[in-house]
């Protein structure tokens, strides 16, 4: 572990504290017990930062820190739901169409093909003007992750590819180990370091498209994100009424935990690739 | 590497700063000095007016290149999906855009100022016979449409038979089924004869609320088409004050241009005022952000309404900008469409229980309700469909505070509640430092509301059949949960208070949902009863006359839940209430006996809240007086500040130049 | 020749993708809880105040043979493979009833098409510059700066950036409009000064979000090809920086480029909804949310349909002349 915090670059070493601060602040102070931060009225409305409430409050009486909060924990979890199952679904189908070849290779692949031409965004307003009042956390995830799991397999795929031609899965293969052990024991691996760093750009990206979402006025109305967040203050005006800790708060949050994400993203590859180099 | 995160931190601090910005004002540049204008087309040219300022080609010009300062701008809140549709026969065609605030010609207007009716293309009010079967309306004599032609009792009685000959209009059956004939006795006689008893003529073929879908058409021009519903009339020949100059193909904006002949239009025959704008450009602006950062840059003179808070940001921006009140509450309370929550009553128990409605009133705190939808502004109208105007609350809601203050609920257990609350406006007052005597308060914040007492509302819904657990809310033995709805992205008010009645049913410990749904999916909903609690406005009041207010809620109209009636989609299933309905459709508007049955209508469904009203429609309209002035507000109500309304025309016709 | 096998297969597999979409953009919408008949035929009512169930009846069954909503949906799914797919002819538009979803699509591609592909296609050639720079040259100081800005303003969501450049250039300095408007009806010289005047900001916005991604990925796999070995020969060789940057670095890592620009170049009709809203700019992607939100089936289908074709197309194309660009790719 020392070792790799030594070898690690500066936008891996940063893109690990960023992220990590979030991850606490969404899974860790997130357990401190609290009232539920959407209810309106708790506290006196518009208030500035004091002690008691460090980011002030809303125009509907919320607590803009705890809101917070919340909105960062929702986030993470919608964005860690969808970035799991794009990226199980992906490598699993990338893999299996990869290695199987013929046919189902074929028929997977127009199936992948056809999910990444499809336009998402409007199809996620369909859907989500399609479950209306039904959608939560996990339901917008499982929405979200529909987009989330054709791309990676078709990376996955032709990673797949290549990797079947290299000499130590031909080794394997004649050794007389079967597809699926080959997959399991020799693929994995190295599918799994590229997954990585996908899971982390599908967790971005499923965070984006639902404050895309939340501006257009779709993500569910009691869903505590950053985009709603974000949306509510815009809603009341927080901007023009220089209520800067509600709308700069979600604002900065997100723009920070992208950045913290993206940093460890890249950091990640370039240290990958160092590694790789010697 | 350290370069990189100084970079990052620039950026960061560029992009707070860069936000920040947004709101210091001080520079109110108008960014339209713009090249587009300079190229004046040779129409505009033709400017002999008299009334028209100086040749300003030096000065500002508009995006449409008209001189800024004798173009009017007013606000529209949609774009409309049939660019270049003028007909409102057809389908589609979106009147207030301009057309019939500008253009159409209405039988009958409305004085909003008065809450009475006047005739516009009609000389007066219709003179109908004992029984109301046979009605005479005089025409007014002076009125020609935009192409010279006399608009004559003929173009009326060409008009009604239009309608009821094309069965592609969709008021055609409806027309069939009242009268009998319609015909021209002399140019500005029209004699019509009703199949039963009509004594409502005027309230249902003028303008109450909004506008009527009657509009007089030239004879000579629809005479001429095949099939009227579907002429889309890209020329329209008009007999109202302006005529359209020029659209745009994508829908955004109508530019309107003043009648030469401005005398022989409606506006000038009734009032004999020319409106001194010789444009009126509508535009549609786009989102809150863009709207009121264009009113403060004065790129737009009137916005249709505006939530508190962008009206503060505006008024504290640019000074010529003002409301209808210039302090608290700054919004008129005089919108007649109360909003609160509809209930579908034809989805079964327990919604279809009035104990269960008003255990829901109960279990709310109103006065939280008022300070989350418009920090506090807005009188309360606790008359379910009736919405509490002043007029309103003169006419009737006074005269009730005795039997109000004596209503007594049955909570089931022997014992009882007065559910009516007088104090509301004096903790209002109190709470946002307001004074004024007894009758200020009241026309501000209402004369009452509705209690608020949880412990009453636990029986009241333990009555309608719940039951109360450990975990919550259950309903025949399943857990119970209210879905609640509203209408994305239109009337704040609407959507602010579901928003704040589910926070309040959500700390009272009933579990709900709440989701908003777009228009089209909400007309649909509403229409099969598919919905549970929804933020909606099927209320009103205009005249002191409420049938036209209360006849969708005949029972009679009710279809099952799942299929679309001509009724409310409420379903409020009352045999009382339906009696007096039927009963006041043969009663003279203006007689006593209409007032009596409307009180007695008021008290059941008092009893019954088959609808639960929070406000009264309470509307920030903002104006601007850099380029116009004489916009009607509180101290000026010469007419209610309905942009969007018909009688928008007569508005227009007071302004003055700045 | 196996270019003939190949370009056969690559062309069923075109088809196929595009008939699976459609497919699937036909029937999400079947599942919807508003029917669009219903719901106009709820329009009408509320107007009317009162309809006789007859002629609620007759328009029913009229408004559902033109929007295509008649028969099964075997029958439903036919017509609209025959003619939609086959035609481009969606039927009517329920929104802007009776004029046809194509028609009025096609007014608003030109626009679409001429921002946000300009803008697309003006952000990779920026950004791929900008990353090839900063990639050949990586221990550059300025080409760390161009990335970390970079960096930066990427993950930055884009309806924010938006935001920020409507409120400081058309707001605070007042140089731009505040929201869109064509002029059309003063001749073609205003019409195109006002197209022209409305689309900076907007384009604007989307060079900046789209530029920050272009760089980043170039400039990593400019920084693999320069540390390649014929780089490094060629280096040896002593040829100037500008051929070796032009003619090996630019060749080599170009190619994953153009795929991932055609691919980019779909998420055009669909991704611009954000930037239409904002500057109120007309276009398809707000067409299709309108579409969406008012249950106009034929519109949400010509427009789709019309984005996934052209996806697939853009990258079939690329697909078919990348053996042309890049020797080392065989047809297989």
């Amino acid at each position: 572990m020392k070792k790799f915090w030594k070898n690690a670059n500066f936008a891996l070493r940063s893109g690990i504290i960023i992220t990590g601060i979030f991850l606490v602040i969404g899974f860790v102070i997130y357990l401190i017990p609290h009232a539920d931060p959407f209810n309106f009225n708790t506290y006196e409305p518009k208030l500035g930062s004091s002690p008691s409430h460090i980011l002030g409050t809303t125009a509907m009486g919320q607590d803009v820190l705890w809101l917070l909060i919340e909105a960062i924990h929702n986030s993470l979890v919608i964005g860690m739901i969808v970035a799991t199952i794009g990226t199980v679904v992906g490598v699993f189908i990338g893999l299996l169409s990869g290695f199987a070849g013929g046919f189902l290779d074929r028929v997977l692949m127009v199936v992948t093909d056809t999910f990444v031409v499809i336009p998402s965004l409007p199809i996620l307003i369909l859907m989500t003007s399609l479950m209306k009042g039904s959608s939560t956390v996990v339901l917008i995830a499982l929405v979200l992750a529909m987009f989330a799991w054709a791309w990676p397999s078709r990376q996955i795929r032709s990673m797949a590819l290549t990797l079947k031609e290299r000499d130590f899965i031909q080794t394997a293969r004649f050794s007389g180990e079967g597809t699926v052990q080959i997959v399991v024991t020799e693929i994995l691996p190295f599918a799994l370091t590229w997954s990585l760093s996908n899971f982390m750009n599908a967790t971005l990206n499923a965070i984006a498209s639902e404050s895309s979402l939340a501006v257009l006025g779709l993500s569910p109305a009691n869903l505590v994100s950053l985009g709603n967040m974000i949306q509510w203050a815009r809603e009341r005006n927080a901007i023009f009424n220089k209520q800067w800790l509600w709308i700069g708060s979600p604002i900065v949050a997100t723009i920070v935990m992208f950045i913290g994400l993206f940093l460890l993203i890249t950091g990640y590859n370039d240290y990958l690739a160092m590694k790789r180099g010697r | 590497m350290r370069k990189k995160l100084v970079s990052i931190l620039m950026a960061s601090v560029m992009t707070l700063s860069l936000m920040a910005c947004g709101g210091n004002t001080g520079t109110t540049e108008t960014g339209s000095g713009d090249t587009a204008g300079s190229t004046e087309s040779t129409e505009t040219a033709t400017a002999t007016e008299t009334a028209a300022p100086s040749e300003s080609t030096s000065s500002e010009m508009t995006e449409v290149g008209t001189p800024r300062n004798e173009t009017l701008i007013v606000e529209t809140q949609t774009p409309t999906d049939v660019p270049g549709q003028f007909n409102t026969y057809m389908q589609g065609t979106q009147a207030g855009f301009g057309i019939h605030q500008l253009m159409s010609a209405m039988m009958w207007e409305m004085d909003t100022a008065k809450g009475e009716q006047f005739g516009e293309v009609a000389d007066g009010m219709p003179e109908s016979n004992a029984d109301f079967t046979e009605h005479t309306v005089k025409i007014r004599q002076g009125i020609k449409w935009s192409d010279g032609v006399d608009l004559t009792a003929k173009d009326v009685a060409f008009t009604f038979n239009m309608i009821m000959n094309t069965s592609g209009i969709a008021a055609s059956d409806y027309y069939n089924s009242i009268f009998e004939s319609v015909e021209a006795t002399d140019d500005y006689t029209v004699k019509i004869k009703t199949k039963e008893s009509f004594p409502r003529l005027a309230l249902k073929m003028g303008v109450t609320i909004w506008g009527n879908d009657l509009r007089i058409v030239p004879e000579h021009i629809y005479s001429q088409v095949d099939d009227p519903s579907t002429f889309k009339d890209e020329n329209p020949v008009v007999a109202g004050p302006y005529t359209v100059k020029s659209y745009d193909p994508l829908g955004k904006w109508i530019l309107y241009e003043r009648r030469e002949d401005w005398e022989n239009t409606t506006v000038g025959v009734v009032t004999g005022k020319q409106c001194p704008a010789k444009y009126v450009w509508f535009r549609y602006l786009g989102d809150d952000t863009t709207r009121q950062m264009a009113m403060i840059q004065n790129e737009v003179d009137i916005l249709c309404e505006v939530t508190p808070e962008i009206l503060s940001t505006m008024m504290e921006a640019n000074d010529k900008i003002s409301a209808w009140y210039n302090e608290f509450p700054y919004a008129t309370s005089d919108d007649p469409c109360s909003k609160g929550l509809a209930f579908s009553e034809g989805q079964g128990a327990p919604y279809d229980s009035a104990d269960f409605r008003w255990g829901i009133a109960l279990a709310m705190n109103f006065d939280e309700i008022s300070m989350n939808i418009f920090d506090g502004a807005g009188r309360s109208s606790p008359f379910g469909i009736l919405c509490n105007t002043s007029a309103f609350q003169e006419l009737y809601g006074k005269p009730l505070e005795g039997w109000l203050k004596d209503f007594e609920l049955d909570l089931g257990d022997g014992t009882t509640v007065k559910p009516w609350d007088s104090e509301y406006k004096n903790r209002m007052a109190e709470k946002l430092g307001i004074t004024g005597d007894d009758a200020y308060l009241e026309d501000m914040f209402g004369m009452g509301c509705i209690k608020y007492d949880p412990e009453a509302a636990e029986k009241l819904l333990i009555k309608a059949g719940l039951e109360k657990k450990d975990d919550g809310w259950y309903f025949n033995g399943s857990p119970f949960t209210i879905n609640l709805t509203y209408l994305a992205d239109t009337e704040a008010q609407a959507g602010r208070g579901v928003q704040a009645a589910y926070d309040q049913l959500t700390k009272f410990g009933l579990n709900c949902n709440i989701s908003s749904e777009s228009s089209a999916t909400w007309d649909a909903n509403n229409g099969t009863g598919n919905f549970e609690i929804a933020g909606y406005w099927p209320t009103g009041f205009i005249t002191k006359d409420i049938y036209s207010q209360i006849n969708g809620w005949d029972a009679d109209l009710i279809v099952p839940v799942g299929e679309i009636g001509s009724g409310q989609g409420s379903r409020w299933n009352n045999k009382e209430a339906t009696d007096i309905i039927h009963q006041l459709a043969k009663v003279s508007p203006d007689s006593d006996e209409a007032y009596e049955l409307a009180t007695e209508f008021i008290k059941i469904q008092f009893t019954e809240m088959p609808f639960l009203a929070f406000h009264s429609g309470v509307k920030f309209v903002p104006t601007n007086s850099t380029y116009w002035g004489n916009y009607p507000n509180a101290d000026n109500a010469y007419n209610g500040p309905w942009w969007w309304w018909s009688c928008f025309k007569y508005i227009v016709a007071e302004f003055n130049a700045q | 020749m196996k270019f003939r096998t190949y370009f056969l297969k690559r062309l069923a597999t075109w088809a196929l993708t595009i008939w699976i979409g459609v497919t699937f953009i036909f029937f999400v919408p079947r599942m919807f809880p508003s029917d669009p008949v219903e719901s106009m035929i709820g329009q009408i009512a509320a107007r009317s105040g009162s309809m006789d169930p007859v002629q609620m009846d007759a328009l029913r069954r009229s408004l559902r043979v033109q929007f295509g909503l008649e028969g099964s949906l075997t029958e439903q799914y036919t017509t609209f493979l025959w003619k939609g797919l086959l035609h481009f002819d969606f039927g009517p538009s329920l929104m802007s009833y009776p004029e046809s979803a194509g028609k009025i699509i096609s007014t608003y591609l030109p626009y679409t098409v001429g921002l946000s592909m300009t803008a697309t296609i003006l952000a990779w050639i920026i950004g791929n510059l900008i990353g090839l720079l900063a990639g050949f040259r990586k221990n550059k100081r300025s080409s760390k700066i161009l990335e970390g800005i970079a960096i930066c303003i990427y993950p930055i969501p884009y309806f924010i950036v938006a935001l920020v450049l409507q409120i400081f250039f058309a707001y605070i300095l007042g140089w731009f409009p505040l929201t869109t408007t064509i002029n059309s009806f003063q001749g073609f010289g205003v019409f195109v000064a006002s197209v022209v005047k409305s689309s900076i900001l907007p384009a604007l916005s989307l060079l900046l979000v789209g530029t920050g991604w272009w760089i980043i990925s170039m400039k990593s796999l400019a920084a693999t090809t320069s540390e390649e070995d014929y780089v490094l020969y060629a280096r040896y060789r002593g040829l100037s920086e500008g051929v070796i940057g032009t003619k090996y670095v630019l060749k080599n890592s170009i190619l994953t480029q153009v795929t991932a620009l055609a691919m980019s170049l779909g998420g055009v009709f669909g991704g611009s909804i954000m930037t239409e809203i904002i500057f109120g700019y007309p276009g398809v992607g707000t067409l299709i949310q309108k579409a969406i939100l008012q249950s106009d089936y034929n519109m949400i289908l010509g427009c789709i349909t019309i984005s996934i074709v052209a996806i697939a197309t853009a990258t079939l194309i690329v697909d078919l002349i990348y053996p042309f660009i890049d020797p080392r790719i065989r047809y297989s």
